[in-house]
């Protein structure tokens, strides 16, 4: 139970005068106030509840993401997709201004989009906004709400919006500062989170659950499932050992079907065993399924084609809920109709699947292994690293890059592992750095690469990596060089065909 | 002939504005421009305009190349060629690119707003790299002759 202690009361509160006094908005939040306040809250409002009932009901809910600067508009916008986007579950998508403790800037941002009359900022400004306009905004809807970002310190963040009436809060001190920042420090992210996770745990032991959802896709770009894995069990455990109980962990689509459907279930397994082995019990988790994270093709028809791909891969994972992308997410922030239609789209695809499923196979029993092993190998150097304590050892695995997260632009993350798609388009690890997966895994990962060269006539490299980050915004999954790769690319196809 | 004594075909600063950590498309573009023979000078994700233009001075860089993703270019590139005048580096090259403001706009418009912004050159998410290292190679060679 090393580096899981809960934090002491008396710091946690000591700690709160500070965080209530950075900016002006602060002063609203009276924490007895804000439990009575969430008391009142209808259950049927209730993230946590929603997420238990989805995983009793085997139902995959929707839910899409959509925040803009304004309250008014914002509160529009969330209602517009909970009638004509039919979505389960609402969020509110942060500005990136806030995600940096920028309230200055964001509140310039609010006051030009107010002068332009439309939103300049890429999400809702919650902390200028305050307390009160939260509730009018978590009032005004019949669905839950969740609070979604990627900001380091959601410290001033997570109090505003817990007493703004919101039930669940995104994020964790690795998957919300690795991929979100540049220059802060692992550790401090780590003792920003502990304080956002003791929050939620002072409301549960109040008699409020407050659902927990560390963000599983991180770059969203050819992340290996070992990786996000990792972090999700990680930030499981940091979340638990404060006393949240409900939890939500994530992960983003990779595009090849099986390898999904593997991620999601071995990801639930692999989290129910380290949190009971480290003495958790008293916790409800559900998983959560990101269509793809990448980028998206400019032509809205195409784009939609990736979003069912997504909803097929979550159906058959069984993940509880599903991330939903609209078909403007080559150009940025959509619009509400635009975000509706990709909730519609999913609503119809997860309908057409209910009565399906994955039939077992001996390729999603190999991929299922393949990522066990690699998680326990990395988790095991995590806490020999910690000498026993999951938090050194977790700042000690980023620093050494143990753990590693492909194309971060956090300084504190090594940046050497590089990631590359098979030829059946299942992602790869073609250079590991420093994380370590052993010999045989390693072997293998190689073996596939290599075969996927031999048939597209080069060598395993950067070329290659580079080509699958932009290949499904170009109409493809596995990033085929531009010449000469007709032919030759469908007789080995035939061939691995037959010999099945 | 350039007179600046490297043989690159010119030095870049490069970067992604603002608060915005979009972190991949940059460190493709430094591995995309190096690989094309310009000596870059890559300061990652969010990056000031001050960070921008101190860069460009220490190194004596022949242009700019601003990255935005987020949505909020417009405001974090306001004043950006403004800036550049009073530092001292009025005839800079600047280019920015990316999606640049929120929301699906027609790109005509977006093009507009920038260059009146004072960038020379605007690109759209999908823009062909060979094309920008090609105009940029050209511009580059443009600024050096006529300042020389």
């Amino acid at each position: 139970m090393k580096g899981l202690e809960r934090i002491r009361k008396a710091e946690f509160l000591q700690e709160r005068e500070t965080v209530l006094t950075s900016w002006p908005t602060g002063k609203e939040v009276d924490l007895r106030e804000a439990i009575t306040y969430q008391k009142k809250i209808p259950e049927s409002k209730r993230f946590s509840l929603a997420m238990e009932e989805a995983k009793k009901t085997r139902t995959l809910l929707t839910q899409p993401r959509a925040g803009v600067a304004l309250p008014e508009e914002h509160i529009r916008l969330l209602k517009y997709l909970e009638t004509e986007g039919e979505a389960d579950l609402l969020p509110t998508t942060i500005d990136a201004y806030t995600r940096q403790n920028r309230y200055t800037e964001a509140q310039e941002g609010i006051e030009k989009s107010l002068a332009a009359g439309k939103s300049l900022l890429n999400g809702f400004p919650a902390v200028n906004h305050g307390v009160k306009v939260c509730r009018q905004v978590t009032e005004a809807v019949a669905r839950p709400v969740q609070v979604r970002h990627g900001t380091p310190d959601a410290r001033l963040l997570a109090e505003i919006t817990l007493a703004g009436g919101f039930t669940s809060f995104e994020g964790g001190g690795i998957s919300y500062n690795i991929p979100y920042a540049k220059k802060v420090p692992l550790e401090q992210s780590l003792k920003y989170w502990k304080y956002v996770d003791a929050l939620v745990g002072y409301y549960e032991e109040e008699g409020v659950r407050i659902n927990r959802e560390p963000f599983g896709p991180l770059t969203g770009t050819l992340v290996p499932p070992c990786i996000s894995h990792v972090v999700g069990i990680l930030e499981g455990l940091f979340a638990l050992a404060q006393g949240v109980k409900s939890i939500t962990l994530g992960y983003g689509q990779g595009g090849n079907l099986i390898q999904d459907v593997a991620a999601v279930r071995t990801l639930r397994q692999l989290a129910e065993e380290y949190f009971t082995s480290e003495g958790f019990t008293d916790y409800h988790l559900t998983i959560v399924f990101h269509q793809w994270m990448g980028g998206f093709p400019e032509d809205e028809a195409k784009a939609f084609a990736v979003i069912g791909w997504g909803t097929v891969a979550a159906v058959f994972s069984g993940a509880e809920k599903v991330i939903v992308k609209s078909p403007h997410e080559a150009f940025g922030i959509p619009t509400k109709e635009a975000n509706a239609e990709g909730l519609r789209a999913t609503r119809q695809l997860i309908h057409m699947l209910t009565d399906q499923s994955m039939p077992e196979s001996a390729e999603l029993a190999r991929e299922s292994e393949l990522i066990r092993e690699e998680v326990k190998a990395i988790l095991d150097r995590v806490w020999n690293l910690g000498e026993g304590n999951w938090e050194t050892g977790t700042i000690r695995a980023f620093q050494s890059g143990v753990l590693d997260v492909p194309f971060a632009p956090s300084l504190f993350n090594l940046g050497k592992i590089l990631p590359a798609r098979d030829n059946d388009g299942y992602i790869r690890i073609l250079q590991p750095g420093n994380v370590p997966l052993g010999k045989k895994i390693l072997d293998y990962h190689r073996e596939r690469l290599e075969e996927r060269a031999k048939v597209e006539g080069r060598p395993v490299n950067f070329q290659m990596v580079t080509d699958d980050i932009y290949a499904i915004s170009k109409g493809h999954l596995v990033g085929r060089p531009r010449s000469n790769l007709g032919p030759k690319f469908r007789a080995h196809r035939e061939v691995k065909e037959r010999s099945v | 002939m350039s007179s600046s004594g490297n043989t690159s075909k010119g030095k870049i600063v490069l970067g992604v504005i603002g608060y915005d950590c979009h972190s991949v498309g940059n460190k493709i573009l430094e591995v995309f421009f190096n690989e094309k023979g310009f000596q870059v000078i890559n300061l990652g994700v969010m990056v000031s305009q001050d960070e921008f233009i101190d860069a460009a001075i220490e190194t004596a860089a022949d242009a700019i190349l601003v990255s935005s993703l987020y949505g909020h270019g417009l405001i974090d590139c306001q004043g950006f060629r403004d800036r550049c005048v009073e530092r001292g580096i009025e005839d800079i090259i600047l280019y920015v690119g990316g999606n640049l403001v929120v929301g699906k706009t027609p790109f005509s418009e977006v093009e507009e707003k920038f260059k009146r912004m004072g960038f020379d050159r605007v690109f759209p998410p999908d823009v062909d790299l060979e094309e920008v290292a090609r105009l940029l190679e050209q511009d580059i060679h443009a600024r050096r002759n006529g300042k020389h």
